[in-house]
């Protein structure tokens, strides 16, 4: 079996007549942890849709563990509910994802549909409430939650499947900093856990705990491949991709440094 | 009054379209150079209150029936030529689609009750009515003598028609080819019954009229009468004022008169001059006919040319009795509706041509009202609510909420169909009192029945129940004073049966929504075999509502957050067409993904839940008690 998780040659991809991917080209190792980084509308998501299988390329080709993922092939049973019991993708917006009457069937949902044993999937949905802290939202309606209630419960949803590869996009936007951090958490918990984890973010304070590896789109390309520490360095890029507002702040003397993000200070 | 096809000459016919079609040309153009007024809107609304008025019957002497036509009042609202458009496309509808009147004849039904009918009544009316105030006496007695007048004219020309026709068109023996009776026949017979009863009638509606628009809406009749001292300037009503008002009250009129055409066809018995062609072979109408023609004797069979000619149009929904409505009553409702429903759209799109030349300034300013922009708000937020609500009753913890799904869909559909199908009173009532007895021990409130959905099925059903008290024959109970209608016991049966019937089915069916999770009951539909492709759809759709309501919600209150103080109506309502543009393809999008999100999840259009697939013994004992009750019922209300 192949070593990449995904494998992305030349990919490109349209709506309509807006392109919203070039020619992208993209290996993706197992294990990794990769953060695909860019403005709004750079292709992330999209980037993300087709490596789940929902929409499929227009030009190139993507593989998964050197199988080829094409429309035929996912029409196969066995490949369809392998594929899906091996990647989960999270949505940005968790409305999307939340579509069942209680939180309760919002996470039996997946397990239902591949076919679990009944018993196994009660199990399971206990040990994720807990897990994740919403036990006590058990029976609550999901459009009822709060934003950052909804979130977890979206990636409670997906993570029940123990899937190997995951695929989030934007998992803390949008969220106050208390819950924005519970989910940072729980993508740092990853690292070296063998586990794939593709996200798409442009929230810079967080990249270096939630990725080894870090894609910048730009326009639907791919701007720079490096690690988070280079990139963060690499202002004129960040600029460049809208992924940093310039600004300036000064810190008290003897202050330490207490989060992780770049700044350029102006000549005063 | 409406001559069918084959009592004319050809020849007669032609000449009388080529005498109407120059006085159309004029009221096309008349019409037209009015239009930045109230002109098409009350247009439609005459042609929709002529054509309904026509259907009401009135008994005659000599066994004939008639009827009035509203040419007076829309001549004294309309002017003589807008009246004139007005009764003109009533008439053509009644001969395309209902068969009232024929296709030949178009021109000649159109040139008496259309025509002369309504130049008659304006000449009565101007020269009546010259220099009196607007709300005076002589206005209101002057509308309906020229009503009386206009419909008599207009019998006269139906009946020197019909008179010429022996005398000028025979056979080579001599028979009649077309309408077979002499004008000293015909005049009689169409002047005894217009001159009492259709021209009273006709009297009564425009006088009626007129007297209520002094109060109500006294500008309207300012329009045709520039010589009333005390007339406002006639004002352009579509700038300087609302709209609406007054026109809803008209067609308020229209719906309550609609509803009520099926007391038209009471009135027993032909109109004269509007045979058809087996009557005359028919020893019973056979006698009618001579009866109401001064005892001339009938001509044995139908004239020929008359024979010949009735064949050439089969109007859809002929003489107002759809083929697939067993009841004459209310087919000749839905006659009545389709009618009026054809007027209203040949109207809008008249406006709609029409309006797309009119000048700018001639546009007609929209009144300030609340805006539906804002009622349409409110609606969607109760029905968001009602669904949210739906689904926590559902969970709510009661007799039918801890039935196995599958129990409640075979159970309650089969005491829905019992409801349908028992034939009994007391079986009715004892099913509709298991659905109360389900209902309370199921924690759904009788008043939430009782104002959801009792309320709602009254509404409905009684408008359809209300003309059977009076329509079905059988023993006389009560009569109602002034109209001496008989309410018969049949009738009340009748309606109380269909009325409780509906209420019972609905109570069912509202319990099964009610009280059934969602999934669960798509899950149950599966497992009675409905095709997957059914459930999935329903399924969607359920979603697609949900998701569209919510979408509405959110995108009203943004708008309503960024509006600052009240938009004009045409501003509103340009608003709202984007909106709704806008809002459907959000919502298509949003449904779009959610299904990419279950898809994400392993859904391949099967719909499982985690629910015991099987049936424990108890549900199978419940399911069958429900199944006992449908076939106890069936049984015993047979």
């Amino acid at each position: 079996m192949s070593d990449f998780a995904f494998e992305a040659r030349e990919v490109g991809y349209s709506y309509d007549d807006v392109r919203a991917l070039g020619a992208i080209s993209l290996r993706i190792r197992r294990g990794e942890r990769i953060a695909l980084l860019g403005a709004n509308g750079s292709g992330k998501s999209t980037l993300l849709r087709l490596l789940a299988g929902l929409c499929f390329p227009q030009r190139g080709s993507i593989s998964f563990f050197g199988e080829p993922l094409t429309d035929e092939r996912l029409r196969d049973d066995a490949f369809f509910f392998s594929f899906r019991r091996r990647v989960g993708l999270v949505f940005q917006n968790p409305d999307v994802q939340l579509f069942n009457p209680a939180v309760y069937d919002e996470l039996a949902f997946g397990p239902l549909q591949l076919g679990w044993p009944k018993a196994q999937i009660r199990r399971c949905v206990e040990e994720m409430l807990e897990q994740m802290g919403i036990a006590h939202l058990r029976d609550r309606a999901p459009h009822r939650l709060s934003g950052g209630e909804k979130k977890r419960v979206a990636l409670a949803s997906v993570l029940i499947l123990q899937p190997e590869v995951l695929l989030l996009d934007e998992p803390a936007a949008g969220l106050d900093p208390g819950s924005q951090g519970q989910i940072v958490n729980l993508l740092a918990s990853w690292k070296n856990s063998g586990r794939t984890v593709i996200t798409a973010t442009h929230d810079m304070d967080t990249l270096e705990e939630i990725a080894d590896r870090c894609c910048v789109f730009e326009d639907g390309r791919i701007a720079a491949e490096a690690s988070p520490l280079d990139v963060l360095h690499d202002l004129p890029l960040l600029e460049r991709t809208n992924l940093l507002r310039p600004h300036a702040h000064r810190h008290a003397a003897g202050m330490p440094h207490p989060h992780p993000h770049v700044h350029r200070h102006e000549p005063e | 009054m409406h001559i069918p096809d084959g009592y004319l000459s050809p020849s007669t016919c032609a000449v009388l379209w080529g005498t109407a079609a120059p006085f159309w040309y004029i009221a096309g153009k008349r019409v037209r150079a009015t239009l930045h007024t109230l002109m098409v809107p009350l247009l439609s609304i005459f042609a929709a209150f002529s054509f309904v008025v026509m259907m009401f019957n009135l008994p005659l002497p000599g066994g004939t029936t008639g009827h009035a036509v509203g040419v007076g009042i829309a001549t004294v609202v309309l002017g003589p030529w807008a009246a004139m458009s007005a009764i003109s496309v009533a008439l053509v509808i009644q001969a395309l689609f209902f068969g009232d009147g024929g296709i030949t004849a178009i021109g000649a039904n159109c040139f008496n009750m259309a025509v002369a009918g309504s130049l008659v009544a304006w000449a009565v009316y101007r020269l009546a009515c010259r220099g009196a105030p607007i709300g005076s006496t002589r206005r209101v007695l002057g509308a309906g003598f020229a009503g009386y007048t206009a419909i008599n004219v207009s019998a006269l020309c139906a009946a020197i028609e019909f008179g010429i026709q022996p005398m000028l068109f025979r056979d080579s023996l001599g028979a009649p080819l077309y309408a077979p009776y002499p004008l000293h026949v015909a005049i009689p017979a169409m002047l005894i019954g217009h001159l009492t009863f259709a021209g009273l009638a006709e009297f009564v509606i425009a006088a009626g009229i007129v007297a209520w628009l002094q109060r109500a809406d006294p500008q309207l009749l300012c329009a045709t009468a520039p010589d009333a001292p005390d007339a406002a300037e006639p004002t352009r009503p579509d700038r300087e004022r609302p709209l609406w008002p007054s026109i809803r009250r008209f067609w308020i009129a229209i719906a309550i008169l609609t509803i009520l055409t099926p007391l038209g066809i009471l009135a027993v018995g032909n109109a004269w001059g509007e045979w058809s062609p087996q009557d005359f072979s028919n020893s019973t109408t056979r006698r009618e006919i001579q009866a109401a023609s001064r005892n001339t004797e009938a001509p044995a069979h139908a004239p020929r040319g008359l024979e010949r000619l009735s064949k050439l149009w089969t109007a859809p929904l002929s003489r107002y009795s759809p083929a697939f409505i067993r009841s004459a009553s209310f087919g000749y409702l839905a006659s009545a509706m389709v009618g009026v429903g054809i007027i209203i759209i040949c109207g809008l799109a008249l406006n709609w041509a029409l309006g797309r030349f009119r000048p700018a300034e001639f546009r007609r300013r929209p009144p300030r009202r609340t805006g539906f922009v804002e009622k349409t708000l409110h609606t969607l937020v109760r029905a968001a609510q009602r669904a949210l609500f739906a689904d926590e009753m559902a969970r709510a913890d009661g007799f039918l909420q801890r039935r196995d799904a599958r129990v409640n869909l075979a159970g309650l559909g089969a005491l829905i169909v019992a409801a349908v199908g028992v034939r009994r009173l007391d079986a009715l009532l004892a099913l509709l009192a298991l659905g109360m007895l389900l209902a309370l021990v199921s924690r759904v409130s009788i008043g939430f029945l009782a104002t959801r959905v009792w309320l709602a099925v009254l509404g409905f059903t009684g408008a359809l129940a209300a003309p059977a008290v009076f329509l079905t024959p059988g023993t006389q109970l009560a009569h109602m004073p002034v109209l001496h209608w008989a309410v018969t016991e049949q009738g009340l049966r009748a309606a109380a049966f269909l009325i409780l019937r509906a209420a019972t089915a609905a109570t069912f069916a509202c319990l099964l929504v009610l009280c059934t999770l969602w999934t669960h009951l798509l899950r149950a539909l599966r497992f009675f075999r409905t095709p997957l492709v059914a459930v999935a759809l329903i399924g969607m759709t359920w979603r697609y509502i949900f998701l569209f309501l919510r979408a509405a919600e959110d995108m009203f209150q943004a708008r309503q957050a960024r509006l600052v103080g009240a938009l004009e109506g045409a501003a509103r309502r340009r608003l709202a067409a984007a909106s709704a543009g806008v809002l459907l393809n959000r919502s298509i999008q949003l449904s779009n993904e959610v299904h990419l999100a279950m898809q994400a999840r392993g859904f391949r259009g099967e719909i499982r839940t985690l629910g015991d697939d099987r049936l424990r013994g108890g549900e199978f004992l419940y399911g069958a008690g429900f199944l006992a009750a449908a076939a106890a019922a069936v049984w015993l209300g047979r």
